[in-house]
């Protein structure tokens, strides 16, 4: 193993990190119940997309621990990640459910 | 996230080979990565047709309980906090520790799956939404049952891995990269329900 590997977030740290899930979890609710009043629209989506990603990242990067792992893992994660993304969003332009502006 | 600690794990008897990472941890990572392709279909079948009009019956954005879901959400989420706890109990040696938080992520993950079949109880018994009502409710069901499914087949392999710790000796440091498998297959099973909950629910209800 690795010193990278070695290397991992202590009890402390998972639990702060659980707090900061936690606390954007419920600003994701609170955006909900906003833009029912608000009708934010556009803004609301980016928002709530934002906040699901920087989850998806702290519990992949921290909880997986992919952050302290090797390339090989790390890179196979991540292009899997992207490949689906890419040829998801292809296939729903395609079909006209997500409008592409260029 | 500078203070860290360095672990001597218990566990990892696999042995690395020219990647820099065991097989059998690998062989994980590349089938979390075709779960991707797997759950991204399931999520952009129910985006296709979750707004699409000209079918009879309820749609499931209309019966969502977004309250009720957040709880569930957040069950979930706290079930990932248990897991690396236990991951971390046990590179420490602590057995109870590992036991306990192993039964804690478990018992989250049985919270979550109670959740999920109360409302798909409410969902047909109350509002009449069964798998065959329309295309929506067919990919709803699909994608999240799916999705329940894995998390079920999570709290086997938790509750498997939580019966051996209770055996004399505890996990061994064979059980150790087990426990570890587990742990990223319970995170992965997380951040597609952090997924759904965005994209399925909070951004599926149309504005006021």
């Amino acid at each position: 193993m690795t010193a990278e590997q070695d290397t991992h977030p202590s009890p402390a740290q998972y639990w702060k990190i659980a707090a900061l899930l936690a606390i954007l979890t419920t600003f994701e609710v609170a955006m909900f119940y906003v833009d029912r009043e608000l009708g934010l629209g556009g803004l609301n989506a980016l928002i709530l997309i934002s906040l699901a990603l920087l989850k998806f990242v702290i519990v992949v990067g921290w909880y997986m621990h992919l952050r302290f792992e090797s390339a090989i893992p790390n890179r196979f994660f991540t292009a899997g990640a992207i490949l689906a993304l890419a040829l998801y969003l292809v296939v729903l332009s395609a079909l006209g459910v997500v409008v592409i502006r260029g | 996230m500078s203070d860290v600690v360095h672990e001597t794990p218990v566990a990892h008897h696999d042995e690395h080979e020219s990647t820099g990472i065991g097989n059998r941890k690998l062989g994980m990572w590349v089938f979390l990565s075709s779960e991707f392709m797997f759950f991204g279909a399931l999520i952009a079948t129910y985006l296709l047709y979750s707004n699409r009009g000209g079918f009879e019956g309820t749609y499931p954005s209309e019966i969502y309980d977004i309250p009720f879901t957040s709880v569930s959400s957040f069950v979930l989420l706290m079930s990932s906090l248990t897991m690396v706890l236990a991951h971390n109990a046990l590179s420490k040696g602590d057995q109870n520790g590992t036991r306990t938080w192993l039964f804690a992520t478990a018992a989250l993950g049985a919270v979550f799956l109670g959740g999920q079949v109360f409302e798909f109880t409410e969902f047909i018994v109350q509002s009449d939404m069964t798998l065959s009502t329309n295309p929506a409710a067919s990919a709803f069901y699909l994608l999240t049952g799916f999705h329940g499914t894995h998390v079920a087949v999570g709290v086997i392999m938790l509750l498997s891995l939580w019966g051996i710790s209770r055996r004399k000796g505890g996990l061994s440091e064979e059980h150790g990269m087990n426990l570890e498998l587990v742990g990223l297959y319970w995170h992965f099973v997380d951040i597609i329900w952090i997924v759904i909950f965005t994209v399925v629910y909070l951004l599926s209800v149309p504005s006021a």
